[in-house]
């Protein structure tokens, strides 16, 4: 196993090769995406004259935007997708003769790009609590920001299986990108990524509590901002570590079934 | 001009044959978009959960905002989107070339050849959102109105291809515009949000430099509240200024340009 470290190495180095780009991405897409969402609470908290709403102040809802979306990029990374396509033109045939698990392969190039933005967090979360946020910056909330990134890690893992699962429905379809779309828009809906679980009617918090949504963004974020108890984050992570297991299983059972189907030529 | 009408046909029968020939593609991208407007509409409506108004609008008039933007995206994936996704590797790669020695503009060729067949069922979809939206709109208005708003929500698409025109026309000097196209998706929140949100140098952005304000918003404004002409001139005069300044780069950009392996 110790060609993973040449894969991590590869990865990061593909990832860094258009260094503007990567730099508009990362800051203009996290700055935008709380600015926006800012300016919006801003003005709901102005219309209701609260300074709190189902838990959250003014700057807790700011931490909560900042995190989010670098969250979904933790989930999302940068490598999803490129099975399906690999499939679709028949570069998938190069897996089958590496002398390597085509799966160890795609989860350890994923993961490394999960790992990279989570460091990314802590940069950017470490710079909102020392420079931009009243609050001090103490030894809870540091031990708070490495438990929100394991579960991030967790949650990179359950979301990297159920696109792997999306993915190899492409040995059967010729096109799934709209199906990652749909996850995107499920995982970040009722994730937590368009707005706090807290806001949503009690009767849909308690609908989603065994499926893994919440615990891919919310959780991880409410951890690193210290709202989750310990019995929450111990709960939420043999939920996701549960599903981890069940999608591992049925990517299993599809690639079983689907890899006859591939003609090694593309479709 | 009837050249180019006819040319456009010619694009919309082979688009409509292209379509139809990945039918399982065809109906995951047709519930890909039915996803997108209600996570948009559920969205707004756990806002109203805990708010009675929101910059000003009730429910009922946040429906119309609503419905606007989701027609603007409907109309943009239909007519431009797999262009605007494909012109960058047309430009990287040195395939400009084909489409400059054609006997017609190749900005529009480029911009309008690939009809999204499948997005024009969300089209539709859109569309019944948006009459949906007209029918419990409780309060006056008239057959004009009604005209006036969809005629700023075709200005409002019209804006939209310019903003993420000006995102990709930079791979004319930069080679890769994935930056700048990320950007610009998330940017594409700003046309989702009401602009009176908006304050100070950020409301300058989003209504002058970057005018995704402009997109639905100030077209539901406009249908809502009293029509003002300022906020119409305003209008008007940024989307003149986005075209003419989306133009003169495409130009540079065009000089810029060194065919294979651009």
């Amino acid at each position: 196993m110790k060609w993973w470290r040449y894969v991590v190495a590869m990865e990061l180095r593909k990832l860094l090769a258009y260094r503007s780009d990567f730099w508009i991405t990362f800051l203009g897409q996290t700055l935008i995406q709380l600015l926006v969402a800012r300016a919006l609470w801003q003005m709901i908290f102005a219309t209701q004259s609260v300074s709190v709403m189902q838990g959250f102040t003014l700057e807790m809802m700011t931490l909560y935007y900042l995190i989010v979306p670098i969250g979904m990029k933790i989930l999302t990374g940068e490598n999803i997708g490129f099975l399906a396509r690999e499939i679709y033109d028949g570069t998938f045939t190069r897996y089958l003769l590496y002398p390597l698990s085509v799966f160890q392969y795609k989860t350890i190039t994923y993961l490394t790009y999960s790992f990279f933005y989570t460091t990314q967090l802590l940069i950017l979360y470490s710079i909102f609590r020392i420079f931009i946020s009243e609050a001090p910056y103490t030894m809870t909330d540091m031990g708070n920001l490495l438990a929100g990134m394991a579960l991030f890690m967790m949650a990179a893992m359950a979301y990297g299986m159920m696109a792997l699962m999306i993915e190899m429905v492409s040995l059967w379809a010729d096109n799934i990108w709209s199906l990652m779309v749909m996850l995107r828009f499920f995982t970040s809906f009722f994730g937590g990524g368009f707005v706090p679980l807290t806001f949503l009617p009690q009767w849909a918090q308690d609908a989603l509590v065994w499926t893994p949504f919440p615990y891919l963004v919310s959780l991880p974020a409410r951890t690193i901002m210290g709202l989750t108890t310990f019995e929450e984050v111990a709960r939420g992570s043999v939920i996701i570590g549960v599903w981890i297991l069940v999608f591992m299983e049925i990517v299993k059972l599809i690639w079983k079934r689907g890899q006859y189907k591939y003609t090694g030529v593309g479709i | 001009m009837k050249r180019y009408l006819r040319l456009y046909l010619h694009f919309l029968r082979f688009s409509f044959s292209k379509a139809m020939e990945f039918r399982l593609d065809f109906t995951f991208r047709i519930l890909m978009d039915i996803i997108y407007y209600v996570v948009n509409i559920l969205f707004f409506k756990v806002l109203y959960l805990h708010t009675p108004l929101l910059a000003g609008w009730t429910e009922a008039q946040m429906m119309i905002f609503i419905a606007s933007y989701i027609l603007v995206d409907a109309l943009s994936m239909t007519v431009f989107s797999s262009n605007m996704w494909w012109l960058p590797f047309h430009i990287n790669k040195g395939e400009l070339d084909y489409h400059l020695i054609r006997p017609v503009s190749p900005l529009f060729f480029l911009s309008l050849k690939d009809f999204s067949a499948n997005s024009f069922m969300n089209l539709l979809i859109a569309v019944g959102i948006f009459i949906y939206s007209l029918a419990t709109y409780q309060l006056e208005y008239s057959v004009g109105d009604v005209f006036l708003l969809i005629g700023l929500i075709i200005n409002g698409t019209l804006i939209y291809y310019c903003c993420q025109m000006l995102m990709i026309l930079p791979v004319f000097w930069t080679q890769s515009s994935k930056g700048f196209m990320d950007l610009f998706y998330s940017m594409g929140l700003a046309m989702e949000r009401p602009d009176r949100i908006f304050k100070g140098w950020l409301r300058v952005v989003f209504t002058v430099f970057l005018p995704f304000s402009l997109i639905a918003s100030f077209p539901a404004r406009l249908f809502i509240e009293k029509f003002d002409w300022p906020t119409f001139l305003h209008l008007m005069g940024v989307s003149l200024g986005l075209w003419v300044v989306m133009l003169f780069i495409w130009r540079k950009g065009l000089r810029a340009y060194s065919s294979a392996s651009s």
